[in-house]
């Protein structure tokens, strides 16, 4: 893809030739080298699972927030800049709550992944609002949420882009663990199923052994419509079932 | 109110200054004759003084005349009373309620300066005048018997005070017929 | 109708004080919404007159505004703002139609008045509102609102000119509120509650001079809304 590269990929704004912006397909290409992140939806709800990634035994684990909450009915899983992450779910979150305060009910996921996307492609050089980045977002985010026509799953990326998945990997192990969920994803699935699934997917591509301090596994359910990040006793258990 | 032959007149029991209530059981009717009755709302000094005033004019009146007074000329002597003072003028409503000699109902209301406004139907005056009006309007009909009457005049009595913070902590009702005077005091919300 | 008020005394030079007229922007145009729910049902109802002063520009203003097929609004007070309001809430509801696909529910356009009304907390719309719709249930409710956005959600709501009126003669006949103990509190139906309607606006525009002419009641079921024109007293 890159052998056509040329003058064209320098200016943030600038299309080439052949209608690309370079600038913005970087942007994916960081995701590929952040750590894996996995969702799956079920009927019964929505799982997600992320690697930790420690690069140091003197790293404190519980001070890397791969998943973060949006609203208690919704959270998200981000690869790529995770301080261009920050950004956005903050921004998610604000919104969610803007929405809360004036329509009194809880805001659904798809206009959730529309107001993250809106921020994408706010970016430019010259002539661009006093707040905006001076390049795109490096950052894929896998949003989880339940409202009221069911669970769902949607992946926005810098394109400025979201698409709703039935399952979905994302990260440097992406690849290989996507086909893994093709091959092994069916719609008929229970929510302890697909953290399994997600769980074993995750094993298969990272390159540490998967333990409970590496990786974090939350979910938000049908049931009570509440989205949680799961205790260590909760993933201890999830990991024994593999 | 006005009924068949009877005539009703009925008013709530607090005193207060502003939002402080000082007494329940105030009465702000008073007979005076049987088939008279003045209701007077507004400064309860002022309904002091003139409840007082008028007792003494009546019993000029029936000594120098050797009879009751009629309720017309009696609400025409209370309107001239209070215009007589134009000028720094008593803070009361007055309300005159009777039975002529054919027993047919009078009703009347006044504003401070005396300014007459009789009715065949009803007549609201106080604080709560509107609520009231707007009540007796609904629920009025003509030629109700005594028990109708009392029913129309005490619920709209309550609801309206209900929603009046300054009156209210109970009501009197008094009923004036041929046969004589009922008097029936109503439990309402004491707040 | 320009409205200059009454002249304003200004501290002015040496020589003391002067008058100055001020501009009022504000106008009482008169007028009573009220609306009454029920089990499946809710209908509101909001007579036609403006009125400036003691005089009638027009006996035919609609004070309702059809948000959509479950949910309406009422507005009384002052035209001009009135208007306006009307075309915010408008065109707030069709960008939430555009925004989250969806239909507004009675509570998302229950929050959003409040808040599009204390969003002018210093400059207020001179507007008494009430909104009037069916839940996700198919349950009536009625939320009634100040000038500010302060509201609560109830059964039965009047707001406008008429209220002091109307609004005994309700509390008594739906809430049984002078009732002892409560017995035989009556469960409206929606041709009862919209005699009790029209009984509640002819006897209030017989004793308030803003209420009149034509009486419109707007009735809410799950089958649609339906429109219902009565006369009131012209004069």
């Amino acid at each position: 893809m890159f052998l056509t590269r040329s003058e064209y990929d320098r200016g943030v704004n600038t299309f080439s030739p052949e209608g690309r912006l370079f600038q913005v397909e970087y942007a994916i290409e960081a995701i590929k080298e952040g750590s894996t992140a996995i969702g799956i939806r079920t009927s019964e709800g929505v799982v997600l699972a992320v690697e930790k990634r420690l690069t140091s035994p003197l790293l404190e684990p519980s001070s890397v927030e791969k998943i973060m909450i949006i609203d208690h009915h919704m959270g998200c899983a981000n690869s790529g800049l995770s301080a261009d992450a920050r950004i956005l779910i903050d921004h998610a979150r604000v919104v969610t709550q803007h929405h809360t305060f004036t329509y009194n009910e809880p805001m659904t996921t798809d206009s959730c992944a529309q107001a993250v996307c809106d921020l994408a492609l706010r970016f430019g050089e010259d002539g661009r609002e006093e707040d905006a980045m001076s390049r795109p977002f490096g950052v894929a985010l896998l949003i989880a949420g339940v409202d009221e026509k069911g669970p769902a799953l949607y992946h926005t990326d810098p394109s400025g882009t979201y698409v709703r998945w039935e399952a979905k990997a994302i990260g440097a192990g992406s690849e290989g663990a996507q086909t893994a969920l093709q091959d092994a994803y069916s719609k008929m699935m229970t929510l302890e199923e697909a953290e399994t699934l997600a769980l074993k997917t995750l094993k298969q591509v990272m390159e540490e052994k998967l333990n409970s301090t590496n990786v974090e596994i939350a979910a938000v359910t049908a049931k009570d419509r509440k989205f949680r990040i799961y205790s260590s006793e909760e993933l201890n258990q999830c990991i024994e079932r593999l | 109110m006005s009924g068949d032959g009877c005539v009703a007149i009925a008013s709530d029991t607090r005193l207060g200054q502003q939002y402080q209530t000082i007494a329940m059981d105030v009465p702000r009717m008073f007979k005076m004759h049987d088939r008279l009755f003045l209701g007077l709302t507004g400064l309860y000094t002022d309904t002091q003084t003139l409840y007082n005033l008028f007792k003494f004019k009546l019993s000029m009146y029936k000594m120098r005349e050797g009879r009751e007074i009629s309720p017309e000329t009696f609400a025409n002597l209370v309107s001239s009373t209070l215009y007589e003072k134009r000028f720094g003028p008593y803070f009361t409503e007055p309300i005159v309620v009777g039975l002529d000699k054919d027993n047919k109902p009078y009703l009347c209301g006044m504003d401070l300066l005396g300014a007459l406004a009789c009715e065949p139907d009803f007549v609201t005056l106080g604080t709560s005048t509107e609520m009231l009006l707007g009540a007796c309007e609904t629920f009025y009909r003509e030629n109700m018997n005594e028990d109708q009457l009392f029913e129309v005049v005490s619920q709209t009595l309550m609801m309206a005070t209900d929603r009046d913070c300054l009156s209210g902590w109970g009501g009197v009702v008094h009923i004036i017929s041929k046969e004589g005077i009922t008097t029936k005091t109503i439990k309402t919300r004491q707040d | 109708m320009m409205d200059f008020g009454t002249p304003v005394l200004e501290p002015g030079s040496a020589n003391g004080t002067k008058q100055v007229p001020q501009f009022n922007p504000y106008q009482d145009n008169g007028g009573t919404v009220a609306s009454i729910a029920g089990d499946d049902y809710v209908i509101v109802a909001a007579d036609t007159r403006f009125t400036l002063g003691y005089s009638i520009p027009t006996r035919k203003i609609s004070r309702v505004l059809k948000i959509n097929d479950k949910v309406m609004l009422g507005t009384a007070g002052m035209q001009a703002d009135t208007c306006a309001l009307h075309k915010v809430i408008s065109t707030r509801m069709r960008m939430y139609e555009h925004d989250n696909n969806k239909r507004m529910t009675f509570n998302a356009v229950s929050q959003m008045l409040s808040t599009v009304l204390y969003y002018k907390r210093f400059f207020p719309y001179y507007t008494f509102n009430i909104v009037a719709g069916l839940d996700d249930k198919g349950e009536g409710w009625v939320c009634g609102y100040d000038a500010i956005g302060s509201f609560e959600q109830r059964k039965i709501v009047c707001n406008g000119a008429g209220t002091k009126l109307m609004q005994p003669v309700f509390d008594n006949q739906v809430d049984w509120a002078q009732s002892w103990d409560g017995a035989g509190k009556p469960n409206l139906s929606l041709e009862q509650a919209t005699d009790l309607m029209k009984d509640a606006f002819t006897s209030a525009a017989e004793r308030e001079i803003t209420v009149g002419d034509t009486l419109q009641i707007y009735k809410i079921t799950k089958d649609g809304i339906q429109l219902e024109e009565f006369e009131l007293k012209k004069d």
